[in-house]
């Protein structure tokens, strides 16, 4: 199907994306497109106009401050996949195909925080921060405070995430995901980090409403058997996989994750 | 010595085009003053349409009319009827347009048509119908159970036909005395077709000499222009020319008589200007003919010496809302005759009741019947070996039909003309190392691996099909096959063929053997395929009938073009008729090689009848109809190894090897894809795809988020192999591989599922084995998974 | 599929009852509502723009309550049509006096029709989930205002 109708900006910089964005409640910032686009064609989203911020050079590149790795928001799968970024790099490899990669950008997939993407269960693992940017200035929150719900995040409407915030370094990390087996998101994704400071945090994605940290295995710590980490309650079922099902692939891939990690 | 091209692995001459997308699919044709149809299509499973206002669509800059269904009727348009007729049939009316009711979503309740695409798209969206719901039923056995809602008031309790082949008393006589009895519930989940090109019609209509021309995604285009023009829309056949250019894949999908093209037709009429509608693939969903969808009770019993007795098949059979062109055939003769397979029954009895429900219609797929068939019959066969604690490989060799028993006459009306099913067996177990597998199977339970290994002896009739015999079953159509044969005046030939290629290579393997019959380049050699302008009438592409009876008819007609060669060679050079052979790309006097004349001096001659036979007409071509004496019988074996993972319920493809007797092979580069995609349609089946219709008619897997399509990494690098048994009646003794591979495969994978889960108690599961329901059987424990 | 939850809202059942079936508290509390107007005895009609991540449509429909029993419980039957498809649901509200308040229990099955079916039937059981907080966290604030 062809979208409905809209018209095209290609944002200059940051504060023209966000001046734009503030003159049209009903546009959208377009990043890799590659959640957007299908959704409009589908008809199921029908923005009256796209605010195209995929190449801004402020909103690129990796760099390394101190003892953090600061990504742009802009960064796609493919560059993370080829960085050195603990954990995103091995979670960049495993979303979609070299085609989506090429174009899906990490700032984009957690803007639309899909329930069953891959990055906000590493985000949450890593312990990450956000930038986010808005025409009366910046604020950073926490990958805890950023995911809320359903495609729920801390943006409000009119800011725009800018920077995502990781450590440099780690002891261990790992990202097991139980795939579904046509869209390939994550069923059950679970990332599990072991911080330099021997801390343990890990998270799950794809098995409930939005990506959420696996508190009972934090507080198993490393030598955590991993049995009943999630209640099936909390989780989401759909006729592939049960509630019943995820939770105990949850257990499954954490498991996994947390053997290769520790 | 002239180059033989039989049995070679010629590249095939089409793919530079295909793979440069040079391609000429309907799509690309862009005609002049060309506009767009949009479809409406119903959202709702069942429901009355109360009315349709299309006001605010009209009033959309660009939109040139709103078809409804009252439009078409009122016009004299009929409804679309089936190809096959069963005894008391009821056959439900199937307007291109729905005039009043709908019953499945994606029926068409009106068409948009407009300047551009995107018009078109944003008009439908603007139509508003008002619909009065109705409860809707999408299972089988749903809609057969009292109290389920009407599809068609035409056919009470929703019964499209009830049918049965073969001896009920006879069969329950050998179930009294049999040494063991097994009964096996199956499943045959219903599958979208998925070609990768979506549908496709553009009807152009010239009002200056009342003639049509459809360009339209068909395997079949002769069968179009029949039901079309004598059917549908009372165009008289001469004036409408129908032509299927390019298609990429059909699967079964583009035999059938479809509403857009009849809608194409009559806007083309209506505004005398060019019309083309182009399926997005979410229409193609819920618009395009779907396959499978049985459910069905099998048992078997076998004697104290292990010998299978008899057989007795009650099956279910969704037709979904509608009767498209095949439908009545598919689970009736395509299924019901191949329940004897390889073996030698002493019973067998098969019913079928067909259904409707309110979803899309179920049609030929991959196979048609057989793949449905072999499902139940090696599933029951696997069951029974295990029931009997016997290995299933030799319980099989037990009880196949012996090579000197041919012909031999199955107790469901087919009669094999040939068979030779140990050997091919024997291969497979070869390639495999199955015995050295099994000890690694047994080795690895001990240590919580579980790999499975399946079985599928196949067999399945194709080369579709005798005329006289399938017209006394109820088809509405001959299914001979026509070639013509044109030599030019320098030499150069044309194949005019009646067979379509819409991914079988026919460009290809056509051309080598047409080279070989008549010992020239392949380069000098094209085949004309889908234009009903320029062919005989033809019978078209499904059934694996273009190599047994498509060929069968160009060979014929090679024949003839040879026959005539050398009455025009022999005078050239001045020697008797029974003189002349023809060898090393002559026409030569035996014995003497240096009295000959080469094809061109011949073709040159025949042009321009200087010096030549008085008694012969000028000219070079010939045309032959072939009408197969019998179907052929492809056979083999195929192993299918599958691993768990018992903490997911993960099942992997690890081996395939398959032994296929297609008899002689043309290409093996071709026979090779052939079997590939096959199996990789078949291992879909059982490992992935499902079509899931919810309790509302609704289908919620109309995407490729949800329903899984084969990908490269749930394959596995297919070892295969070969034995040749030629079929006795057709000139080169060939038989059909396109739908082999789908027929065995999903058997043979689904044997591996339920034998890799034996250690749990498993005794039968059904497709597709997703990960939960597998996880959910190996964790016995746990109450089974209702998906549907 | 059925979908099900429970909400504490701290005010008795009876006010609770009364609030479910005052039409200016149902207009603020139904999430996404444009519009909502009485139509007949304990009928609604009313447009909705429902938003889930970049998924917004705007249905039209009709909300009508079949049975009530006062100050226990309510079933409804909720109809919404949208280009991007139709969403049905039959529901029951049960109300549970718990301490100082009211535990409401709610249960429902959603039908989903056309495009929204084909593609979204993943999403339902959260979308509802979302839908029903919303709504819920919306009637405890109208139970908190003055009783006037």
């Amino acid at each position: 199907m062809y979208t409905s109708e809209f018209t095209y900006h290609k944002a200059s910089s940051v504060s023209d994306a966000l001046a734009q964005l503030a003159s049209n409640p009903d546009a959208k910032l377009l990043a890799g497109g590659h959640s957007l686009i299908p959704t409009m064609k589908l008809r199921l989203a029908s923005p009256s106009a796209l605010i195209d911020v995929s190449s801004l050079p402020e909103l690129r590149g990796i760099r390394t401050e101190g003892d953090t790795i600061i990504i742009g928001a802009m960064t796609t799968h493919r560059e993370l996949e080829f960085s050195k970024v603990p954990l995103l790099s091995e979670v960049a490899r495993l979303i979609g195909d070299p085609m989506v990669r090429n174009k899906g950008t990490i700032g984009g997939a957690l803007a639309h925080a899909d329930p069953s993407a891959d990055y906000p269960a590493a985000i949450l693992a890593l312990n990450a921060k956000i930038k986010i940017q808005s025409s009366s200035g910046a604020r950073v929150v926490t990958a805890d405070e950023f995911f809320q719900g359903m495609f729920t995040t801390a943006l409000a409407p009119g800011e725009m995430l800018v920077e995502i915030h990781v450590p440099a370094s780690v002891k261990g990390a790992a990202y097991e995901k139980f795939a579904h087996p046509a869209s390939r998101y994550a069923v059950a994704g679970v990332a599990v980090v072991v911080h330099s400071d021997g801390s343990l945090r890990a998270a799950v994605t794809g098995a409930g409403d939005h990506a959420m940290r696996l508190t009972k295995l934090e507080s198993e710590g490393v030598s955590s058997a991993c049995k009943g980490l999630v209640s099936a309650s909390d989780l989401m079922g759909d006729h592939f996989a049960s509630a019943e099902y995820r939770a105990h692939l949850v257990d499954v891939m954490a498991s996994k994750a947390l053997a290769r990690a520790k | 010595m002239t180059e033989k091209f039989f049995g070679k692995a010629v590249k095939r001459v089409e793919d530079p085009r295909f793979i440069t997308g040079a391609g000429n699919y309907t799509d690309d044709i862009v005609l002049h003053n060309m506009t767009y149809a949009a479809m409406v299509r119903s959202p709702y499973a069942h429901a009355k349409i109360n009315s349709i206002d299309a006001s605010a669509a009209l009033a959309l800059p660009g939109v040139l009319a709103v078809l409804t269904g009252k439009d078409l009727v009122a016009a004299g348009i009929n409804p679309i009827p089936p190809g096959w007729l069963l005894p008391d049939l009821k056959i439900s009316a199937h307007h291109a347009i729905q005039p009043d009711k709908v019953t499945h979503v994606g029926n068409i309740v009106a068409a948009v048509i407009a300047e551009t695409r995107a018009i078109a798209e944003d008009a439908a969206a603007l139509v508003d119908v008002d619909y009065e719901m109705l409860p809707a039923v999408a299972l089988g056995s749903t809609a057969l159970a009292e109290g389920a809602p009407q599809v068609h008031e035409l056919a009470p309790g929703n019964v499209a036909f009830k049918w049965e082949i073969g001896d009920s008393a006879a069969v329950d006589a050998e179930f009294a005395h049999a040494f063991k009895t097994v009964e096996v519930k199956l499943r045959n989940q219903r599958l979208v077709p998925n070609a990768i090109e979506p549908r496709s019609s553009l009807a152009d209509y010239k009002r200056a000499g009342d003639e049509y021309t459809l360009y339209t995604t068909s395997q079949n285009p002769h069968i179009h222009r029949v039901m079309l023009g004598a059917f549908i829309m009372g165009i008289p056949e001469h004036k409408l020319r129908i032509v299927s250019p390019d298609v990429g894949g059909g699967f079964g999908s583009k035999i059938f008589q479809y509403p857009e093209e009849v809608i194409v037709l009559f806007a083309s009429k209506k505004l005398n200007r060019p019309v083309k509608w182009t399926a997005t693939r979410s229409e193609s969903f819920v618009s395009d003919a779907q396959g499978r969808d049985h459910e069905t009770v099998a048992e078997m019993c076998v004697d104290a010496d292990h010998k299978v007795l008899a057989l007795r098949v009650k099956t279910i059979a969704n037709l979904g809302a509608y009767l498209t062109t095949f439908a009545p055939a598919v689970p009736t003769y395509l299924y019901g005759t191949l329940m004897n397979g390889t073996y030698k029954w002493k019973a067998i009895h098969c019913h079928v009741t067909g259904t409707y429900t309110n979803t899309v219609g179920v049609d030929a797929y991959r196979g048609a019947g057989r793949p449905e068939a072999t499902y139940v019959l090696e599933r029951i066969m696997s069951r029974m070996a295990l029931e009997l604690g016997v290995d299933p490989l030799e319980f099989r060799r037990k009880n196949f039909i012996q090579p000197d028993e041919f012909p031999y006459q199955t107790p469901v009306a087919l009669q094999y003309d040939s068979g030779n099913y140990e050997p091919a067996m024997d291969k497979a177990m070869a390639m495999l190392d199955y015995a050295g597998l099994r000890a690694k199977q047994a080795e690895g339970r001990k240590n919580g691996k579980y790999i499975g290994i399946g079985v599928s002896t196949y067999l399945e009739a194709c080369g579709l099909a005798p005329s006289a015999l399938v017209g006394s079953l109820g088809a509405q159509a001959g299914q001979w096959e026509s070639a013509l044969v044109r030599v030019s005046a320098t030499g150069k030939v044309e194949v005019l063929t009646g067979s379509h290629s819409h991914g079988q290579g026919h460009e290809t393997a056509f051309a080598q053997v047409v080279a070989d019959e008549l010992q020239i380049p392949m380069e000098d050699v094209s085949i004309v395929h889908g234009d009903t302008a320029r062919l005989p009438h033809g019978w078209g592409t499904y059934g694996s009938r273009s190599a047994p009876v498509g060929l069968s008819a160009i060979k014929m007609a090679s024949d003839k073009i040879n026959d005539k060669a050398k009455k025009i060679a022999a005078h050239l050079l001045e020697a008797s008729v029974d003189d002349i052979v023809h060898e090393d790309g002559k026409y030569q006097v035996k014995g003497v090689p240096e009295k000959s004349k080469s094809f061109f001096d011949i073709a040159l001659m025949a042009h321009l009848a200087h010096n030549y036979p008085a008694d012969l007409e000028p000219g070079l071509e010939a045309t032959h109809f072939y009408d197969p004496k019998n179907f052929v019988y492809p056979f083999g074996t195929h192993l299918a190894v599958v691993e768990v993972d018992a903490n997911t319920g993960h099942i992997q493809l690890i081996r395939y090897v398959c032994v296929d007797d297609c008899g002689p092979i043309i290409n093996p580069l071709i026979v090779e894809g052939q079997v590939h995609g096959g199996v990789a349609q078949g291992m879909g089946q059982a490992l992935l795809e499902n079509t899931v219709y919810d309790d509302n008619g609704q289908l919620t897997s109309g995407s490729y988020l949800e329903y899984t399509m084969p990908r490269a990494d749930n394959m596995v690098q297919l070892e295969i192999g070969h034995t040749v048994t030629p079929s006795p009646h057709n000139p080169l003794g060939v038989k059909g591989i396109g739908e082999a591979g789908t027929i065995s495969s999903t058997a043979a994978i689904a044997n591996a599922v339920i034998d890799a889960l034996e250690p749990f108690g498993v005794k039968h599961l059904d497709m597709p084995y997703t990960p939960e329901k597998v996880w959910r059987a190996i964790s016995a424990s746990l109450p089974q998974a209702a998906d549907d | 599929m059925l979908l099900e939850g429970s909400h504490f809202i701290h005010s008795p059942p009876s006010r609770v009852f009364a609030l479910l079936n005052d039409p200016d508290v149902l207009s603020r509390c139904v999430p996404g509502v444009k519009s909502l107007v009485l139509d007949g005895t304990d009928s609604y009609k009313a447009q909705v723009e429902v938003a889930i991540g970049p998924v917004k449509g705007k249905f039209d429909g009709k909300i009508a309550i079949t049975e009530k029993v006062q100050d226990q419980s309510m079933t409804l039957k909720v109809e919404f049509k949208s280009p991007v498809g139709i969403a049905n649901a039959l529901g029951t509200l049960k109300l549970e006096p718990e301490n100082d308040g009211t535990t409401v229990h709610w249960a429902g099955e959603p039908q989903l029709m056309g495009m929204i079916a084909s593609v979204g039937a993943r999403l339902i059981g959260g979308v509802a989930k979302v839908q029903a907080d919303l709504f819920f966290s919306k009637l405890e604030l109208e139970a908190q205002k003055v009783e006037s």
